[in-house]
C-alpha cells in the first residue's frame, strides 16, 4: 500500500496468523505493570479462580495486535492510524493460533481517509475481538 | 428507562497523573511483546528516513500509560461488577522517546442499552494524553459495561 489513490473499497489486510504464547502474554502484562494486580493475564490458576478457562490476553494487547495489522499495511507510507475502536466479545486465550483480518469498508476523498473493519478469530473462526480503524493519508 | 446518575459527574476532570517519561527501552520491549518489526518503530537509522524523522512508538503504545490509583474509584458502578467492554482510541500525534506523558481523565458519558441478555449500563471514561509541550497525543475512551 503506498497512496490513497491506490486503495479500493474491499481491499483486504492480512490475514495475520499468530501464535501468542503464554510467555508473550506475560511479557505484555509486565510492560503494562499488570502482573501484580491481575493474575488472569499471567497465571492459569488465578484465571480459573475468576471462572475463566485459563490465562487470557489483556484487552489492550488485542488492541495492539489489531493496530499492528493496520500499521503493517501502512508500512512506511506517509499515512497515520488516526483511530482504533475495539469491542471485546470473547476472552482471548494464549497458546492458541489466532488470525487477524481486515478489509477497507469506505474511502473518503475529502479528507483522504479510509475506514477499515478489523477482527480477531480463533481456530474455530469465532470472532473474539472486533473493531474499526481509520487511516489518514498525508501528502 | 433513563439511567439515574448525578449529571455533575459528566466532564468533571477527576484525575491528572504525574508525567511518565517514555524510555526507548520500553518502546523496544513493547514492540517485542507484540512481534512488531516495522523499522519506523524499531530501527533508528531506517526511522530517520521515514515520515517522522526518527523512531516513534507504535500508535497503540498510547494505551500502555497507566491511569492513576484513583481512576477506578471514579468509574461509577451500576448494578453488578463492571467489565472492560472496549476502547475507542484517537491517535492524534506520534509518541516519541523522551516524551513526558500525563493522562487527564473525566467521565464522558453514561448510557443504557438493552440487548438479548438484558439491560446494560455503559460508562465511558475519557483519558487525554499530553506531552511536555502540552500537545495532545491521544484521546482514549474506555467503555465499561455494567449489567443491571
Amino acid at each position: 500500500m503506498s497512496s490513497f489513490e491506490e486503495i479500493n473499497i474491499g481491499d483486504t489486510l492480512g490475514p495475520l496468523e499468530l501464535f501468542v504464547s503464554k510467555d508473550q502474554c506475560r511479557a505484555y502484562a509486565k510492560i503494562m505493570g499488570m502482573g501484580d494486580i491481575a493474575g488472569r493475564f499471567t497465571d492459569d490458576e488465578a484465571a480459573k479462580k475468576e471462572g475463566l478457562p485459563g490465562m487470557i490476553l489483556p484487552g489492550n494487547m488485542s488492541l495492539g495486535l489489531l493496530s499492528k495489522l493496520v500499521t503493517d499495511w501502512i508500512g512506511s507510507s506517509n499515512a497515520w492510524l488516526t483511530r482504533m475502536s475495539t469491542t471485546y466479545r470473547v476472552p482471548v486465550q494464549p497458546d492458541h493460533t489466532i488470525t487477524i483480518h481486515g478489509f477497507v469498508t469506505n474511502k473518503n476523498p475529502a479528507d483522504s481517509t479510509a475506514e477499515i473493519d478489523v477482527w480477531m478469530e480463533n481456530e474455530e473462526a469465532e470472532r473474539l475481538v472486533t473493531g474499526t480503524a481509520t487511516v489518514e493519508f498525508r501528502k | 428507562m433513563a439511567v439515574d446518575y448525578d449529571p455533575a459527574l459528566i466532564n468533571k476532570v477527576f484525575e491528572v497523573t504525574e508525567p511518565v517519561e517514555v524510555k526507548p527501552e520500553k518502546i523496544k520491549r513493547y514492540c517485542a511483546a507484540l512481534g512488531e518489526t516495522n523499522p519506523i518503530y524499531t530501527d533508528e537509522e531506517a526511522a530517520k528516513k521515514g515520515p517522522y524523522g526518527g523512531i516513534v512508538a507504535p500508535p497503540s503504545f498510547a494505551v500502555t500509560f497507566r491511569n492513576g490509583r484513583h481512576f477506578f474509584e471514579n468509574v461509577p458502578r451500576f448494578g453488578r461488577r463492571g467489565f472492560d467492554a472496549g476502547k475507542d482510541v484517537e491517535f492524534v500525534s506520534p509518541i516519541r522517546p523522551g516524551d513526558n506523558v500525563t493522562l487527564s481523565s473525566h467521565v464522558k458519558e453514561i448510557y443504557e442499552k438493552t440487548g438479548r441478555t438484558g439491560t446494560m449500563v455503559f460508562v465511558v471514561i475519557r483519558s487525554t494524553l499530553k506531552n511536555q509541550k502540552d500537545e495532545v497525543l491521544a484521546h482514549i475512551d474506555h467503555r465499561f459495561m455494567n449489567r443491571t
